[in-house]
């Protein structure tokens, strides 16, 4: 959805192409029926012992300015890739709007040239899921212990008692700031061993940005880890019990979704 | 929003009135926001006077004030919070976008 201008197929102009929605480890040769995107025929086109998925379509790419339109494409990606992942166990999944050039037999020879990679990301994955993970901390609960703990969050809190109005709003601005950053530091001491606890049960982890926007249900609350995890599943029960201890712990909550196809472990791009 | 195109009769444009106003109010919050953080530069940088400090807290007080009022009034409080939830979340994909510039995996390949 941006920089139109750069692609091949743009001044290639059309011919016929193929949508990817993912690889799988298996060969079978199958369709899927009418589930791709605008309720396209999605299918398999093996090579070796794996294959893609795709369905048939113009050598573009999908684009529109309707919004909903687009948001509709997205979930028919992604509905393809958790049909495929049901059938055959975890998949490589293409980001959207992937379009090879050519037909089946493209496909084919992209397959033969890439299969090594694609093999060993396969088996990288293997009875693997990505789960994320988000912990929280509250600021309510932790407020009042940095506050203790803190000499300039005190000093100020004196201060603005003994100020008029509009200065005082200026001070307590300035007072939320220093409660906040004073959290995350603390925080951050229990980060740590969280993130040791929950990578003894992941193949691999990404560190994310820490998001500032937080689940409406767990409003008033800051983000002190954001991970991408790549989880085995006879680990999945296990990481689930140290979140739910985690979660116990006074002041912090942890979110845990998933399974999601590996997107973040595994990078399959249009070029 | 839907705009209904009459030959006969001027363009006339429907509005669900409720988003409309929660979304001016919603920016006026961000501008107020931006305001803030602007105050407290310059406050922390040692550039206003204590005369100055007082003043701009009692204008961002009253700004904040007028701003609740009109939420309460309308009842457009839940409004307000889903679109600065999504300007946000806009803003933040837009930063991601430029930041790591075509990382996504869009295009045609071969």
């Amino acid at each position: 959805m941006s920089e139109a201008s750069s692609r091949p197929t743009e001044a290639a102009g059309g011919g016929e192409g193929r949508y990817l929605y993912c690889i799988i480890n298996d060969n079978s040769e199958l369709t899927f029926g009418e589930i791709g995107i605008e309720d396209s025929r999605v299918y398999t086109i093996p090579y070796e012992n794996i294959a893609a998925v795709v369905h048939a379509c113009p050598a573009k790419i999908y684009e529109s300015n309707d919004g909903e339109r687009v948001r509709e494409w997205i979930f028919s990606h992604q509905y393809v890739i958790d049909a495929a992942t049901k059938k055959f166990g975890t998949v490589l999944p293409f980001s959207f709007d992937v379009v090879v050039k050519g037909d089946d037999k493209a496909v084919k020879g992209w397959l033969s040239k890439e299969y090594s990679k694609l093999k060993r990301e396969l088996e990288k994955i293997k009875d693997k899921s990505e789960f994320t993970v988000q912990i929280f901390c509250d600021k309510p609960f932790f407020a009042p212990i940095v506050e203790e703990k803190n000499e300039e969050v005190k000093r100020l809190k004196k201060e603005i008692e003994t100020k008029p109005e509009g200065m005082a709003y200026m001070l307590k601005l300035t007072l939320d700031d220093k409660i906040k950053d004073a959290i995350m530091a603390e925080a951050s001491n229990h980060s740590q061993d969280f993130y040791n606890r929950i990578r003894e049960y992941t193949e691999d982890v990404k560190v994310d940005k820490l998001s500032k926007r937080v689940p409406e249900k767990w409003a008033g609350k800051l983000m002190i880890l954001n991970l991408s995890c790549l989880v085995h599943n006879k680990n999945v029960k296990k990481l689930g019990e140290v979140l739910g201890k985690i979660n116990e712990i006074d002041g912090f909550v942890v979110r845990f979704t998933g399974p999601w196809p590996p997107f973040s472990f595994v990078e399959l791009k249009g070029d | 929003m839907v705009v209904n195109i009459d030959e006969k009769r001027p363009i006339r444009i429907k509005v669900d009135e409720k988003r409309l106003l929660g979304s001016i109010v919603a920016l006026a919050e961000v501008i107020r926001d931006l305001l803030e953080r602007q105050a407290l530069r310059r406050m922390r940088a040692n550039r206003l006077t204590d005369e100055e400090i007082e003043r701009l807290g009692n204008a961002l007080i009253e700004l904040k004030e007028s701003l609740d009022h009109i939420k309460k009034e309308n009842n457009i409080e839940k409004v307000v919070e889903s679109v600065k939830g999504e300007l946000n979340r806009t803003t933040d994909e837009s930063i991601d976008k430029i930041a790591n510039q075509m990382g996504s995996g869009e295009g045609v390949a071969m």
